[in-house]
């Protein structure tokens, strides 16, 4: 049978708060064996922020921390304390890739930079991701996605035309960034594999992000045009946009695309005349009457629940989907098809719902899922198991209040 | 890092960024387009905002490091090329809608009887399978699935996305990432698999997991513009300062509180809120406010407290008391902004790419990371169409006559 396609990958985390901890997630997932040293005197941030178990908060019932670190091995280490060094040592010979997310000098404060653990491991291979690179005038910055996003150009490219931006909704460019932490993680775990050499990986978030933005980029470094916000409307297609239907804060997004599409709406619609309106019957005519058409079926869906609106459209054959909210994502019938939620349980918070893989392996799936680790969980497992410390040793160490 | 690694790339728009990942990892990536070219040429905008399959900067800011082949894959020619060009290919990326291939008799099960050892990553609305696989989709009506749309927008309007469609990229992200961990898997067995992503899967990340509030029984959040609202907490960073825009992060607990502390000192020697105000206490405020002790009201006159901070200060000074007292505070800034920051710039970011006929230089968004060993590097612009019909073909056995007998005959 074949193995979980990264077992034996030894993963070295330090990363904390989102960006990094969601990229490590995708290798534990996949079978690597991940060692995340968190302190007891500085938690993870992650474990301030909601959702909470039951809306109390609490550093063991934080559903975000949860769903970013299920399935690793938590260490509890005071890496500022000099007793830690030993550990510290023996972890770095025993990974085949180190990862941070501290903000620069943070691993350098602690002996622990690339030089001095390519020392203990010349063949590791180690990355930092930060807000925006490890090095340049603005890399001090301390930060977090919320402002990664400003930062890369998303902000002014989510809202109204009329108003001030509006989003991205949160941390976003810790949403992106993972993705490529764990393409760059294995591109340099093939190259390793193949030439033998480790190597030192500078991620900045606003710059990973900025894949997202090329477009927009371009448009500016070509044209010289500056993009902004342009509500839901789109260059290429109308209608295109969120319409509200009954019901408090329920909407459904519609979108033609073609003129098949457009001609079905239509006529599911009750308005089989706008296939020959001159205003509506082209291309160019939707976009040049967008704002006409788009009160026009904001008419229509307003009498309609979302599901009618949004069921009537789909079995016509037109892009919709209701604007789901939290609540609704138990029961879309596409995730319980998928398996999109599971369980994981630990001795603090019973069992709770997680997020499996994003992506489905049809061969290799993700590997059972684990607990949620608190804080510490591992840390006799870990050095005793994995290191090889004594029990002597394992007791001098919380003497010297190393282990947490 | 990937260089002896070959990738087809059967992507539209959806998908091709998935392929140009790869490409950028160093893999040979060939872009298989219809005749006529890839539907992504239609996107826009356009170089000299003049529609133009070849000036798509939609396409160019996809397909970077890529050669671009024509192939007709509703002819029985074209699948009988497809097929060859697989046998000799380690990845496949694909994002037509699901089923597509199979119809056309190279589904991933049909690859496979070719080429065991291919991995095949799909990217699609909502995954390969399921009861809205074949529902008809669209970047808004799959973002609009994944919850992060409800969470975006004014409160007093409906939710919005970003002008640059996201959802998508995310599944293609995801795909790359699949790819490259199915690749560990073959590594040991010598066996390819079919990588399947969702569009509306992936871009549930962008929810900061809180897709998760009803199962774990906390209150649920709501859009509120430039920022959001935790039940009945508003939390707003956009404020307008005095020449545009920035954000200030304010938030609370442990870990954040810290950072509002600092900025509530600063306003004070400023005169914008008095010793009270900032005297609170930021490390345990969420908890306050829920429980009453701190009215909303006081919250929101903090909120207006900065908003009038901000609008005394211009973004840059904003920023450089960001970057000296360790605040949260950034410009929100424009693509102009970003083109010409001091960080991108000192980290010789942006990319210059020598386009050809006509050739015209072109500055590209830089690699996604800085790589000691293995360095990211812009090899290749963005291809036209059928650029390398010739050299792909013909290392493919096809000599100049049954190149050009394929071309008579609508294939290539």
């Amino acid at each position: 049978m074949t193995e979980a396609p990264l077992k034996g990958i030894h993963v070295l985390d330090f990363m904390w708060v989102m960006a990094g901890p969601a990229a490590t997630q995708y290798l534990s997932q996949y079978g690597a064996t991940l060692v995340r040293v968190e302190s007891a005197s500085r938690i993870d941030t992650a474990r301030t922020l909601q959702p909470f178990k039951d809306g109390q908060s609490g550093p063991e019932r934080s559903g975000l921390y949860a769903n970013l670190n299920y399935g690793k091995l938590n260490l509890a280490l005071n890496v500022t304390n000099p007793a830690a060094r030993p550990v510290l040592d023996r972890l770095v010979r025993w990974a085949d890739v180190i990862t941070e997310s501290f903000s620069p000098k943070g691993m350098a404060s602690m002996g622990m930079d690339y030089e001095a653990c390519k020392k203990l491991n010349p063949g590791v291979i180690m990355l930092s991701s930060c807000l925006n690179g490890h090095y340049g005038p603005e890399a001090q910055l301390a930060g977090f996605g919320t402002m990664g996003a400003q930062l890369a150009g998303f902000g002014e490219l989510a809202g109204w035309p009329d108003r001030a931006p509006a989003g991205p909704f949160g941390a976003y460019t810790d949403y992106i960034a993972p993705k490529f932490t764990v393409v760059a993680l294995l591109a340099a775990l093939e190259y390793r594999r193949r030439t033998g050499k480790g190597q030192y990986i500078d991620l900045s978030q606003a710059e990973a992000s900025q894949q997202f933005l090329g477009p927009a980029l371009l448009d500016y470094t070509v044209n010289g045009v500056v993009d902004s916000r342009a509500g839901n409307t789109s260059q290429e297609f109308a209608p295109h946009g969120v319409y509200p239907c009954r019901g408090e804060d329920d909407w459904v997004a519609i979108v033609c695309e073609t003129e098949d599409q457009f001609a079905a709406l239509a006529t599911a619609t009750g308005n089989a005349a706008w296939a020959t309106d001159p205003r509506f019957a082209t291309h160019d005519g939707r976009l040049a009457n967008r704002d006409t058409l788009d009160a026009l079926l904001g008419e229509w869906t307003a009498t309609r629940t979302r599901d009618e609106a949004e069921s009537l459209l789909i079995a016509a054959g037109v892009p919709a989907h209701r604007v789901s909210g939290a609540s609704d994502l138990a029961t879309d019938p596409q995730l319980m098809h998928r398996g999109h939620f599971g369980k994981v349980s630990n001795a603090e918070l019973g069992e709770v719902t997680v997020e499996t893989s994003r992506m489905r392996l049809s061969r290799t799936p993700q590997v059972p899922l684990a607990s949620t680790p608190t804080l510490g969980e591992h840390s006799q497992e870990v050095l005793s198991g994995m290191l090889g410390f004594s029990e002597d040793e394992i007791v001098e160490l919380v003497a010297a209040g190393a282990i947490e | 890092m990937l260089s002896p690694y070959k990738v087809l790339d059967l992507s539209n728009e959806r998908g091709q960024l998935a392929g140009q990942i790869l490409g950028d990892l160093g893999a040979d990536v060939v872009l298989v387009e219809p005749p006529g070219g890839s539907s992504s040429r239609r996107y826009g905008p356009y170089a000299g905002q003049v529609p133009d399959l070849e000036g798509s900067l939609f396409f160019w800011a996809l397909n970077r490091n890529k050669r671009s082949i024509t192939l007709n894959l509703e002819t029985a020619e074209g699948v009988d090329l497809l097929k060859r060009l697989a046998a000799e290919a380690d990845f496949l990326f694909e994002s037509f809608d699901p089923g597509y291939l199979d119809s056309l008799g190279i589904g991933y099960q049909a690859l496979r009887d070719v080429n065991p050892q291919l991995i095949v990553a799909s990217v699609s609305p909502f995954g390969q399978t399921g009861p809205k696989a074949n529902w008809p989709a669209s970047d808004l009506t799959a973002l609009a699935s994944s919850v992060a749309l409800m969470l975006t927008g004014d409160d007093d309007r409906p939710p919005v996305r970003l002008a640059v469609p996201q959802s998508f990229f995310h599944a293609s992200g995801d795909a790359a990432a699949g790819a490259l961990i199915a690749h560990f898997a073959r590594l040991q067995d010598g066996e390819g698999q079919h990588v399947d992503a969702s569009a509306q899967a992936s871009s549930m990340m962008a929810t900061q997991s809180f897709v998760l509030s009803p199962a774990w029984g906390d209150i649920p959040l709501s859009r509120t513009s430039g920022g959001v609202k935790l039940g009945p907490i508003l939390l707003r960073f956009v404020h307008e300062a005095a020449d545009g825009y920035v954000s200030v992060t304010f938030l609370f607990g442990t870990a954040l509180g810290p950072f509002t502390q600092r900025l509530m000192d600063q306003m004070f020697e400023e005169g914008f809120v008095d010793e009270a105000t900032r005297s609170k206490n930021w490390l345990n405020y969420v908890d306050l406010l829920l429980s009453g002790q701190e009215p909303i009201p006081e919250l929101l006159r903090c909120v207006d407290a900065i908003g009038a901070w901000c609008k005394a200060h211009t973004k840059q000074e904003l920023f450089q008391l960001s970057l000296q007292k360790q605040l949260l505070i950034v410009p929100v800034a424009t693509t102009e902004e970003v083109v010409h920051s001091p960080q991108l710039e000192a980290r010789e970011f942006w990319q210059d790419v020598t386009h050809h006929g006509p050739e015209r230089t072109v500055k590209y968004a830089g690699p996604f990371a800085k790589f000691s060993e293995s360095p990211i590097s812009f090899r290749l612009p963005p291809p036209h169409i059928g650029e390398h019909n010739d050299e792909v073909y013909g290392a493919l056995g096809l000599d100049e006559t049954m190149r050009q007998g394929l071309f008579a005959e609508g294939v290539i």
